[in-house]
């Protein structure tokens, strides 16, 4: 039988700046889970995502994703499989729509690119209006970005989403839309958060300072 | 018309007008009157060690060692290129950035030196050393705006490459922004004086030319020749500098390798 494990860390041990940040960790993550990781500012939340996303690599133990261990290859097959958004997205200087684009531009993105009333529908669903696709992104405000960096999430349609405090700029009624999009379906969904709303609508809450 | 040679007590006579920037400089405490002593007493120096040696190197003639005197200028602009940029002098940055100033110069010299100009002797000094060291000069220093604004720029905007490595991009995809943006940063100063130029100032090496009696027809033509290879040669070796040296500053995880950049 597959086996329904889609992240496994195995006694993972991480310093960062002669600093130690893990020791022993051990972690599973299953597919289709709402997992919350919460913990104190430098508890190592963003410094675990990047551990899965393969931008850190342990000092030892190991990290595998459907059951292979991280090499090359599969870190780059976990990438094609996965979506990440950081906290405070910056896309750079320009229109919206081209920054947007740029992303779906992406040769392994090519298959699925989406149509403008596709991106719109999307964007709408998220509380953003239509224009939005023509102001230049840097005058938007932090809310709108994170939300236009949830549409790209959403948009690239992959089966597993990182979201790095998806709420922290979100007022009740948006945060209540990204939770509808992003949670009621079987996507697996890791996010960190210290947003209580959002933490009690996941399935599962990981505590950081524990585990390590 | 023969040009007016210089006596050295003339030129002596012409470093007093230092005299002024230097009360400048020191009346608002600016405390860069020991870096101009310094910057003044090298260029002396180094351009007096280059006229003798070029004296000699026109006497040769040889294409040899006319080659060689390049490759110790492209050597030298390596270093000055990685140094200015702030980065570390490391092998994976030395040696594609002498690689993409070397091959950059060559693909121009050999272009305008054998293809356009014709030269009756191959390499010949009175052509080859001061076009290429024209070129190679303003190579570095379109080097030094690209590769810095470059790395500098992906390591402080690392969030936003590593989210296009997650939205399924390539390394060359993920980099694409910031290439784009070091390339517009490195190529603007030399458009901005191809637009201005013989209005705003009268370049180097026309001057010189007319100086040394040559007509300012003649001159010109030289002047468009070496802004065109200029423009060419700085794209092409900020473009190479970076190309080549992304095969060897990302680890096998497409992570940047931050040793290299200067804290």
């Amino acid at each position: 039988m597959k086996s329904d494990t889609l992240f496994k860390l195995s006694d993972i041990r991480f310093s960062y700046d002669s600093e130690q940040l893990f020791d022993g960790l051990n972690l599973l993550i299953n597919q289709r889970e709402k997992v919350v990781i919460k913990g104190e500012s430098g508890s190592g939340k963003t410094t675990l995502f990047r551990l899965l996303l393969g931008f850190e690599t342990p000092d030892k133990g190991s990290i595998s994703f459907k059951g292979s261990v991280y090499t090359d290859t599969i870190i780059r097959t976990m990438r094609k499989e996965v979506v990440w958004l950081p906290q405070d997205l910056n896309l750079g200087t320009g229109k919206t729509a081209e920054l947007m684009d740029f992303i779906f531009e992406f040769q392994s993105n090519s298959q699925n690119k989406p149509s403008r009333p596709e991106i719109i529908d999307t964007l709408e669903a998220l509380g953003l209006e239509a224009g939005t696709l023509a102001s230049n992104f840097s005058e938007l405000s932090t809310g709108q970005r994170q939300r236009i960096g949830l549409a790209c999430c959403l948009l690239l349609n992959r089966k597993v989403i990182l979201l790095d405090e998806p709420t922290s700029a979100l007022d009740l009624e948006s945060k209540r839309k990204v939770a509808e999009l992003l949670l009621n379906n079987d996507r697996t969904v890791i996010s960190t958060s210290h947003d209580p709303w959002w933490v009690e609508k996941c399935d599962r809450v990981i505590e950081l300072n524990n585990i390590s | 018309m023969d040009i007016i040679d210089l006596s050295w007590w003339q030129l002596g006579i012409g470093f007093f007008i230092l005299i002024i920037p230097a009360w400048i400089l020191w009346r608002y405490k600016t405390g860069l009157n020991k870096k101009l002593g310094i910057a003044t007493v090298r260029m002396t120096l180094q351009l007096l060690f280059v006229g003798y040696y070029l004296e000699y190197l026109f006497e040769l003639d040889n294409a040899w060692l006319n080659a060689a005197w390049i490759m110790v200028m492209v050597l030298v602009a390596d270093f000055a290129t990685i140094d200015r940029s702030e980065l570390n002098r490391q092998r994976s940055l030395v040696i594609p950035i002498f690689l993409a100033t070397f091959f950059g110069i060559i693909v121009i010299d050999m272009f305008f030196l054998e293809a356009v100009i014709q030269l009756p002797t191959f390499l010949s000094a009175q052509y080859t050393i001061p076009i290429t060291g024209m070129v190679l000069g303003n190579c570095l220093r379109s080097n030094v705006i690209g590769i810095n604004a470059f790395y500098h720029s992906l390591n402080e905007h690392k969030e936003r490459y590593r989210f296009y490595l997650c939205c399924g991009a390539t390394r060359n995809e993920a980099v694409f922004p910031f290439f784009r943006d070091a390339l517009k940063k490195s190529a603007n100063p030399t458009l901005a004086s191809m637009a201005t130029i013989g209005l705003v100032s009268l370049p180097g090496m026309m001057t010189g030319q007319i100086l040394s009696g040559s007509s300012p027809l003649i001159a010109i033509k030289y002047q468009i020749m070496i802004m065109l290879a200029i423009f060419s040669g700085t794209v092409l070796s900020v473009y190479l500098g970076i190309r080549l040296s992304n095969y060897f500053v990302f680890d096998e995880h497409d992570v940047l390798d931050s040793s290299i950049l200067k804290k």
